[in-house]
């Protein structure tokens, strides 16, 4: 309950910013801190181009990958949260990714963002959740968090588009 | 695609900021009915929860009024939970799920209607809000300015349903 009360106090925070870089800044921290995971990205859908591309991505260079690719594509494509707790084993994970960056992925955990038109308007990706694997609990956790957080994004992307 | 040209959405900023102050349901649906109306310009709002186990609606916030309850197969609060859409009508008494029934009981005449669904984190629809009597009659944009609406306030309604739960 206390991660409840938590989020009241972020959102709060969250929709005193208007730029939308400050605001994934702060969606993909407290999104890090309530799981307990060391990275978290933020995946833009752009169905145009068939792209999902992160804006930030904790000090990393900007991510663009394939709408349908990896773990993240698949999370759009089957319109469901996925857990990967042993990325180098599931086909679907993208290696390359690690090698660029020099980060290694231990663990991941994907959930939809839905708009208010009820389509996947962005992916949340956190990795390597320190204590243990991710569960079904943070999926659940990260869901409604997703949603919560859906509202604030969808109106600081629409003043970007404008 | 919504216009930001619609001003209303400038203000919504402050709205979600005081709204995230109130910690339960019966101070944030005044909040919510008052802004929504002021924006769209309607005389009443209505916020019906929806009960699917027992296949009925009720308000919780509906002015002046007494608490209305409906069953999921009527009106057009009902329709919007069947279809899952949006319901304009310039019209109301010649809708086909209108149900003039209410205002008889509550003495309100309705003249025209705007409704929305409003659905949770898991995508399973939780309510509607409906407003009653603009000048002039709804329009589309109102239509999509309730459907961001009712999605925006989502989260809110998610959470602290959460806490009364407990």
């Amino acid at each position: 309950m206390k991660k409840f009360n938590e989020i009241a106090v972020f959102g709060q925070k969250l929709m005193a910013h208007s730029n939308i870089d400050e605001v994934l800044v702060l969606i993909a921290d407290e999104a890090k801190r309530l799981v307990g995971a060391e990275r978290c990205s933020l995946f833009i859908v752009d169905a145009e181009n068939a792209l999902l591309w992160t804006k930030i991505s904790d000090g990393l260079e900007r991510i663009v990958v394939g709408l349908e690719s990896g773990i993240v594509g698949d999370t759009y494509t089957k319109a469901c949260a996925q857990i990967v707790n042993n990325p180098y084993e599931d086909e679907r994970f993208l290696p390359h990714i690690d090698k660029k960056t020099g980060y290694v992925t231990c663990n991941i955990i994907t959930v939809p963002i839905y708009n208010s038109k009820r389509k996947i308007m962005g992916i949340m990706q956190l990795l390597n959740k320190s204590e243990a694997d991710f569960t079904q609990d943070d999926v659940e956790f990260l869901t409604f968090y997703a949603n919560y957080i859906s509202g604030s994004l969808e109106l600081v992307m629409m003043q970007e588009e404008n | 695609m919504i216009k930001m040209q619609d001003k209303r959405f400038a203000k919504l900023a402050d709205f979600g900021r005081e709204l995230l102050t109130k910690a339960s349901l019966e101070d944030g649906l005044p909040l919510i009915s008052k802004y929504v109306k002021d924006v769209v310009g309607a005389d009443r709002c209505s916020i019906f929860i929806y009960n699917a186990k027992e296949h009925r609606l009720w308000t919780t916030i509906a002015e002046g009024v007494e608490r209305i309850e409906v069953d999921v197969q009527e009106g057009v609060v009902g329709h919007t939970i069947r279809t899952q859409e949006p319901i304009i009508t310039n019209d109301a008494y010649a809708h086909p799920h209108f149900l003039p029934k209410i205002d008889k009981e509550t003495g309100y005449k309705t003249h025209n209607l705007i409704t929305a669904p409003i659905f949770d984190s898991k995508r399973i629809i939780i309510g509607v809000l409906e407003l009653l009597n603009k000048e002039g009659g709804f329009n589309e944009e109102d239509v999509k300015f309730m459907k961001f609406f009712a999605h925006y306030i989502s989260g809110f309604l998610e959470l602290v349903s959460i806490y009364e739960k407990v």
